[in-house]
């Protein structure tokens, strides 16, 4: 699987488009936060937690997109299905090697917390509890988008649906839809979006009910993908 | 070795394969023939653990390929219909992956047994058909495996290249059983030991090949109206 990983992950280190994408997304959560900063006057990484799921949105799928959908038009799938890997291994290896690179436009955010520390009192539990939410909500979206692509061979079908399903997820917990649907239906579907999950994490609190929601999402969605990997018969 | 007996493939309600049987011992070098869509691919995919039969027992190796997929591909090489290979991966990249997968060690005594070793550091994608079709091949020959599954592996190069295809599987036949399919009669003359043409999803012929110039085509042609 390791072999398989490095592969993959060379694919995005060898190829411009992976760091245009995470450079790009560096770029947008910088910017953003600093924009607002000297506005709202706060030494807080909260706005910046509140904004990186909505750039999840667009960035892990692009990312992702390419997983199974190319490897299904270009028929190489075969190729991997015919050297001794298990499904289980594929699909390990291709997850883990966008969450590395998802890490990585992370980790360009860091130059955040460690400027606002010296400038003002920052907590850093919170904020370590806060980047521990976001991985595992990028983890999530990053289940998801790899289900989609393993459902096509058009990669821009992949990254469309994944950021359509992605995105209802996030507005079943958002006002958006208050007056769309009634409030108790609301409430109870608010307990199955990852935005929802996400809030004790920005709040620097490590809710075992939410950790438990978010493995539970990444592992729903890779069985998925594992299971119509197998559906070849 | 290798042995189907009985065995079906259904495609929801359509056969791909209808209760065929064969067998392949070693050192077998096993033409395989039919026209388009007679089940050529799909059998080779069941040989391989890739597809599962619907009915029918197979066994390679004494494993059932389905239940044991990894241990057989461990044995098996295969190069699969239209050589399917990552265009953006250099050839020295791609085949050590493989060879990583296969714990095969180094690839660069397959490189230069297939002619590789001047095109290592070029990106596949940047190369000629008939050195890509080297590169599918030295893949499959990676590790030493004990058989080589070869669906169409002169499909699309030209005569020069084909005989130089053929001279590589003609030695490697020495030591492996072999599976080829092709479209290309006179190759089966001069390369198989055994042949087995399909048409329709059933084997029509499965015997030594004909002797003489000529024989395959005219069998293929009386089976095959």
């Amino acid at each position: 699987m390791l072999t398989l990983y490095k592969k993959e992950l060379n694919y995005y280190l060898n190829n411009p488009v992976g760091y245009i994408i995470v450079i790009l997304f560096a770029v947008f959560a910088n910017f953003f936060f600093v924009k607002d900063i000297f506005v709202t006057g706060s030494a807080s990484m909260r706005p910046l937690f509140g904004l990186l799921p909505w750039l999840f949105l667009v960035f892990v799928p692009a990312l992702s997109m390419r997983s199974f959908a190319e490897e299904k038009r270009q028929n190489t799938i075969e190729v991997l299905l015919t050297l001794p890997f298990s499904e289980t291994q594929i699909v390990a290896a291709k997850f883990l090697a966008v969450l590395t690179i998802v890490s990585f436009g992370l980790i360009l955010t860091f130059g955040l917390p460690i400027s606002l520390s010296l400038v003002a009192k920052v907590y850093y539990p919170e904020i370590v509890i806060g980047y521990l939410g976001e991985i595992l909500f990028a983890a999530g979206l990053t289940a998801i988008a790899i289900f989609f692509s393993s459902l096509t061979k058009n990669q821009i079908v992949a990254f469309l649906v994944s950021i359509l399903v992605s995105f209802l997820l996030l507005v079943l917990s958002t006002d958006f839809l208050a007056t769309a649907i009634p409030k108790f239906i609301q409430d109870f579907l608010t307990n199955f979006t990852p935005l929802y999950h996400l809030e004790n994490f920005v709040k620097g609190i490590l809710d075992i009910r939410s950790l438990i929601y978010f493995l539970s999402l990444i592992a729903g969605f890779l069985f998925l993908t594992i299971v119509n990997l197998e559906k070849r018969n | 070795m290798i042995s189907l007996t009985d065995v079906t493939k259904k495609f929801k309600d359509k056969a791909a394969v209808s209760d065929i049987s064969f067998s392949a011992k070693e050192k077998d070098i096993i033409g395989f023939l039919g026209p388009n869509g007679a089940g050529k691919t799909t059998t080779m995919r069941l040989i391989l653990g890739y597809l599962s039969p619907t009915q029918g027992k197979i066994s390679v190796n004494n494993f059932n390929p389905v239940d044991n997929r990894i241990e057989i591909l461990k044995t098996i090489g295969y190069l699969p219909e239209n050589n399917p290979l990552y265009p953006e991966m250099k050839v020295s990249e791609y085949l050590k992956f493989v060879a990583d997968v296969k714990q095969a060690g180094s690839y660069l005594a397959t490189a230069k047994e297939v002619g590789l070793e001047d095109v290592l550091q070029s990106r596949i994608e940047e190369l000629s058909r008939g050195f890509k079709q080297r590169v599918g091949l030295a893949a499959s020959m990676l590790g030493n495996p004990k058989i080589l599954i070869l669906d169409e592996p002169t499909s699309g190069l030209d005569p020069l290249e084909q005989e130089k295809i053929k001279e590589l599987i003609k030695k490697l036949s020495l030591k492996k059983t072999i599976i080829f399919s092709t479209h290309i009669l006179s190759e089966v003359e001069e390369v198989a030991s055994r042949l087995i043409i399909i048409n329709a999803g059933k084997i029509v012929y499965d015997d030594g090949k004909p002797k003489g110039k000529g024989t395959v085509e005219k069998l293929f042609r009386k089976l095959i109206k």
